[in-house]
């Protein structure tokens, strides 16, 4: 990586020709069948990460300025690694993501112009919550109405039936997280 | 999420895009300067 200089907010710059790779989680939504899957930020009302395209950003509090600026919050996150993600709203994948074009780094991540996924892994986001993402993929995906996804183990999709929030359907994770791979293109993420 | 303070700026462009089925603009080789061009087609018409 090549030095470059400074920007206005006595940032310094650099030069790169090789994407950041960082860590990211998502939500997802699809079908009760479980096709017509998408990744989706969990901050809800950002835009969908279609496949097979590359994500940009933009800025929803200005027009007036390009994705990331240094002194906004917007562009595409990633983080330098798992723990900070843990403290997110609703993940259910985790996974590897590639970061490019104008990347501003953050003490514990990074915000970006451009995104692609690279590795995915469906998480029970109790268990994350929790424990971490070291546990046991979770067994089933549950189908809550408006779409929402969430894969679940067994000991929290017993909670949730406790507590009358269970799903309208269940879909086993193998056949999801397959789907989900075909159709980003994308390899499993080996933790 | 709080990712803390900006450090740096980087300008990444990758000589590959990290995306299935997409190409970096200009990435294609030239044409060779003594090869001809390629004609063209002819359309295909149904009978």
């Amino acid at each position: 990586m090549k030095p470059h200089g400074t920007t206005l907010d006595g940032l310094p710059t650099d030069v790169a020709s090789e994407p950041i790779i960082a860590w990211r989680v998502w939500a997802l939504t699809g079908r009760r069948d479980g096709s017509d899957l998408l990744l989706r930020p969990v901050a809800r009302r950002a835009r969908t990460w279609q496949p097979r395209q590359v994500v940009e950003a933009s800025c929803r509090s200005s027009r007036w300025h390009e994705a990331p600026e240094p002194l906004c919050t917007c562009g595409l996150h990633g983080t330098h690694g798992i723990e900070v993600l843990r403290k997110t709203k609703g993940p259910a994948v985790l996974g590897r993501v590639a970061l490019w074009g104008r990347v501003i780094e953050h003490q514990h991540g990074f915000r970006a112009q451009f995104a692609y996924p690279q590795r995915l892994r469906l998480i029970c986001q109790f268990c994350f919550w929790t424990t971490g993402a070291r546990r046991e993929a979770p067994r089933h995906v549950g189908w809550f109405p408006r779409g929402e996804m969430m894969p679940i183990c067994d000991e929290h999709l017993a909670v949730a039936r406790r507590h009358d929030v269970f799903p309208r359907s269940l879909v086993t994770t193998d056949e999801v997280a397959q789907r989900l791979r075909d159709i980003y293109a994308v390899d499993a993420l080996a933790i | 999420m709080d990712i803390g303070q900006p450090k740096r700026i980087i300008e990444i462009e990758p000589v590959t895009l990290p995306v299935p089925g997409e190409v970096v603009p200009d990435a294609d080789p030239a044409p060779h300067p003594d090869r001809e061009p390629t004609p063209a087609r002819p359309e295909q018409r149904v009978p």
